[in-house]
Formats: C-alpha cells, sequence, structure tokens
C-alpha cells in the first residue's frame, strides 16, 4: 500500500472527508466556546462573513479578488516577458550567463517585501508600484528557472538537429524552446504563488484595496472574520490559477500525458 | 564508381586535457567507396567515435583532412546524416514530425514533406504509428523511427555510432536485416561503428579493425560472403573462419588497451 497512489476519485473523496472532519473539529471547538470567536470564528461565520462581502453593493470581496488578481498578473507576465528570454539566452551562451549569475544571486534571495520601501520613494503607492514588486519578487525565480530548463535540454538533440541542418536560431525554436518547455511550466508555476506573496505584502503596506489591504484593515477594526475570509480567497485564487496552469501545461504538453514515465 | 565518397587523409585527432594531450586518432586513412557498406571494429577508447563525429563536423581533425567528394569537411555536414546510439529523437514531435524534422528546417513545402515521410516510414516499416511519440515506442521501433529521419533527409552517406547497442539481442537481430534491405533498396553508403565482430560480418562489405589508442588503421577485411544477411551463413566455415581471424586481431587490441588502462 505504502507509496501507492490511490487514483483520483478515492484520493478525493479521502481529501473531502480530511477538510470536514478538520472544519467540523474547529466548528464545534468555537461552538463550545473553547477558542473565543474574537480570535478565531467558526468555519459557519466565516461563511456568513464571505457571503456578507459578496452580496453588499460593491460587493468588495470579488471587487479585491479581481484587482488584487491583476495586478499579480501583469506584474507576473512583465516578469515572463523579461525572465524567459533572458534566461534562455543565459542557458545557451556560458559567457553572458557567468557575468549575470552574480547579479541574480544579489537579487534572487531579497524578499519582495524589501523593495517597498525603493519602489515607494520611486513610484509612490500607485498600481506600478505593485507590479513592480511583484516583477523583483518574481523575475529573478523566472530567470533561474529558465537558465536551468534551457541547460538541463539533452546536448545530443541539439547535435541531432544540428546533423539534420539546423541553424542556430532554428535549434532555439524548435529544440531548445519545445525541449525547455516541461520544466519551465513547472517553474512558472511556483513562480507565481510567489508572486501572490509579493502582492499581499506590497498590499498590506502602501494600497487602499485589493485582498491585502482589506486583511490588513480588518485587523485594525479585530475583524477577524474578514481576516479569514481574506486568506481563504488567497487560498482559493491561486488553487484555481494553479488548474488553470495545469490546462495549459496538458495542452502545450499532449504528448507528456501519453509518455509518462519515459 | 570506385571514387571515394569520403576519403580519411591522414587524420590525427588530439584533446587537451588537464593532465596533458591525448592522441584519440592518430595517421587514420581510408577510403570508402559509394555504396559501400564499411564498418570500423575496435575496443571501446580506440577513436572509432571520434572519428564518426569527425565525419558528422561535430570535431575538426587536428591535422589531415576527411574529404567529402573531393571536398574537406569544415562544419556541421548535412550530408552526413548520424544515427545516434540512444535514438536522440525529440519527445515533443510524433514520429511523421520527427521524420519531417530535416526536411521542414531544409524548407521543404508541407505537401512534398507529407509524401515522402509516409513513403520513408513505410519502408522502415512504422505505418500506423505515425502519430505515436517516441515514448510511447519501443527500443526497437525508436531506432527505426531515428534511421528514418536521417533517410528522409537525403545524405549521401549514413553514420551508425553502434546504433543497436541498446537493443536487446533479438531485436537487434532483426533492425540488422532491417537496415541491410533498406539500405540495399536505396544504394546507401554507410560507414558503422561497432564491437560486435558479428554484427560487423553480418553487415559489411568491408570490416576495418582499429588499433587500441591512438586509433589507427589494424587491418582490412574485403567480405564477399554470400547474402550475408542471412543467419545460415553465420554457420558456414567462411563466415567462421573470418570471424576467428578477426577476433584474434581485436583480442590483441583488447588485451592492448587494458594494459593501458591498469597501468
Amino acid at each position: 500500500m505504502e507509496g501507492k497512489e490511490l487514483g483520483l476519485w478515492r484520493s478525493s473523496v479521502i481529501g473531502a472527508i480530511g477538510l470536514l472532519v478538520f472544519l467540523s473539529i474547529w466548528e464545534v471547538l468555537v461552538r463550545t466556546n473553547v477558542i473565543d470567536p474574537f480570535f478565531l470564528p467558526a468555519p459557519t461565520q466565516v461563511i456568513d462573513k464571505a457571503i456578507q462581502m459578496t452580496a453588499d453593493r460593491d460587493a468588495v470581496l470579488l471587487t479585491d479578488i479581481k484587482i488584487s488578481a491583476t495586478r499579480v498578473l501583469t506584474g507576473f507576465l512583465l516578469s515572463v516577458l523579461v525572465g524567459v528570454p533572458a534566461g534562455l539566452i543565459m542557458g545557451m551562451n556560458p559567457v553572458i550567463r557567468a557575468a549575470i549569475n552574480p547579479i541574480i544571486s544579489i537579487i534572487r534571495p531579497l524578499p519582495a517585501l524589501s523593495w517597498i520601501p525603493l519602489s515607494m520613494l520611486w513610484l509612490g503607492i500607485d498600481e506600478q508600484q505593485k507590479y513592480a514588486i511583484v516583477f523583483m519578487g518574481s523575475f529573478a525565480s523566472i530567470l533561474v528557472y529558465t537558465t536551468d530548463a534551457t541547460m538541463r535540454v539533452d546536448p545530443t538533440l541539439r547535435r541531432a538537429a544540428m546533423n539534420l541542418g539546423a541553424s542556430p536560431l532554428q535549434i532555439l525554436r524548435y529544440v531548445i524552446l519545445p525541449g525547455a518547455l516541461p520544466d519551465l511550466l513547472t517553474g512558472l508555476k511556483v513562480v507565481l504563488a510567489i508572486a501572490w506573496t509579493c502582492v499581499i505584502s506590497a498590499e498590506m503596506v502602501g494600497a487602499n484595496s485589493g485582498l491585502g489591504f482589506r486583511i490588513w484593515t480588518a485587523k485594525e477594526w479585530s475583524d477577524t472574520g474578514q481576516v479569514l475570509v481574506g486568506m481563504i480567497s488567497i487560498s482559493v485564487t491561486v488553487l484555481v490559477l494553479d488548474i488553470l496552469f495545469r490546462g495549459l501545461e496538458r495542452v502545450l504538453l499532449p504528448y507528456q500525458r501519453k509518455t509518462s514515465g519515459t | 564508381m570506385s571514387e571515394a565518397l569520403i576519403k580519411f587523409d591522414n587524420i590525427t585527432k588530439r584533446f587537451s586535457l588537464r593532465k596533458g594531450d591525448i592522441v584519440a586518432v592518430k595517421d587514420f586513412s581510408l577510403e570508402i567507396k559509394k555504396g559501400e557498406i564499411l564498418t570500423i571494429v575496435g575496443a571501446s577508447g580506440c577513436g572509432k567515435t571520434t572519428l564518426l563525429n569527425m565525419v558528422a563536423g561535430f570535431l575538426t581533425p587536428s591535422s589531415g583532412n576527411i574529404l567529402l567528394d573531393g571536398q574537406p569537411i569544415t562544419k556541421i555536414e548535412p550530408r552526413c546524416g548520424m544515427i545516434f546510439q540512444n535514438y536522440a529523437l525529440f519527445p515533443w514531435l510524433s514520429v511523421r514530425k520527427n521524420v519531417e524534422f530535416g526536411p521542414k528546417i531544409n524548407g521543404v513545402s508541407k505537401k512534398v514533406r507529407r509524401e515522402e515521410s509516409a513513403r520513408y516510414i513505410e519502408m522502415v516499416g512504422l505505418k500506423g504509428f505515425e502519430d505515436a511519440y517516441p515514448g510511447e515506442l519501443s527500443g526497437g521501433m525508436r531506432q527505426r523511427t531515428a534511421l528514418c529521419r536521417v533517410l528522409a533527409n537525403k545524405p549521401d552517406i549514413l553514420l551508425c555510432d553502434e546504433p543497436f547497442a541498446a537493443l536487446d539481442a533479438m531485436t537487434r537481430q532483426i533492425m540488422q536485416q532491417e537496415l541491410l534491405r533498406i539500405v540495399n533498396e536505396s544504394g546507401q553508403t554507410v560507414l558503422f561503428i561497432t564491437h560486435s565482430i558479428d554484427e560487423a560480418l553480418i553487415l559489411s562489405d568491408k570490416i576495418v579493425v582499429m588499433s587500441v589508442r591512438p586509433g589507427t588503421v589494424k587491418d582490412i577485411y574485403d567480405i564477399e560472403l554470400p547474402h550475408p544477411g542471412k543467419v545460415e551463413v553465420q554457420l558456414t566455415d567462411e563466415y567462421l573462419k573470418l570471424k576467428r581471424q578477426i577476433w584474434a586481431m581485436v583480442e590483441e587490441e583488447v588485451k592492448a588497451s587494458m594494459k593501458i588502462v591498469s597501468s
């Protein structure tokens, strides 16, 4: 049994049961006043709050999700546009790689939060500043993932392509790009989740909209229900994006589904 | 017609390593005629693969020239089509797209491409598997696809770097027969590398035995076995005599190479 996959259907059912048990215990603990609902409201109270935040006239919750998602996706796409081509070049050219690597090693460990002071000085608290935070938080990782993915493409495939008469540009287009794509998509999926943490942090420090802002202001009013709604919204949005991403992978990598295990 | 298609003109190849230079191939001269199947056998480390990589243009000789149709090979040469031991198929492309890779790169129209790939795919016996991905195929079928991909690019010579070494014994024997059939059908010139004397005897018009490092021509055998592909031939006195002779040559070299390694 151990280490064996359960299959989609069975694992979903077991997963749902696990979640239900967890929520029930939480509900009971709050309802019996073991936990003070002021500090942690019960799941049903959180659901009520979420409904309230969606159903009211301005539908604050949906607006916040949309605003945060737009910020994440804009910053993320900018990172992809710059990071992927740069990573491909770095992966193929050892000289450029050697030149850029030290700079990346300095930027990469910096948490997105540490860019907030500078970015606010430069850009205020406009949308551009949010994009910049997401960009700085995801760019270096995208670059590194792309470089690695490019370097992992089997060199014999390059040779085979050259032997068939491919020019360097054709090798990039027809060998390196498709060859690096599986690892690249895996990397982008990870970075997209990181990009979310960036925007939430940025919104907590200097913003007047978005999920991060909503969570932070709720705290000021001791509205723990709203804090939890905000937090769960982050999880759900990331999950939805993850599912969309998997769909993208299925479309772009049809051969992997048919040949898993090789 | 006796004009050499490939001519190794006194080739030497040196590799500079940290611990000093290694002479992989020294004063190697050989001619391959058009339509000939020539096999080079030798112990591992005798420089056979180095030779092949120089013909393909992946490596340049330290001295001497390799001539293709009288012209020295100076860059990667698509006219010398290489079959790799590990197939080197593009895993994201179907069998058909793999086969059409060369023609596509070289600007052959889609229609012509489709017709030709269909013909070659049928020739190597992969009809019905056009839309399969390499990962769905057995080792033998992958190597057929690789063979097909190179043939569709219409090379002047087929370079085979132990292409059947990763296959099981039975598939290997079938692939040898298939290669012979296809090559006979197309009149393709082949330079084949192996360390299996049986494989060399089954396939070749000519066998070149190489000495160990520095690799050079030790002996050349013209093979005039009747219908060399047939299994029965492998039991004839003539075949066994040749095999014994060649093995004696190779054995010396293998022993010599072991001395190199252990010293």
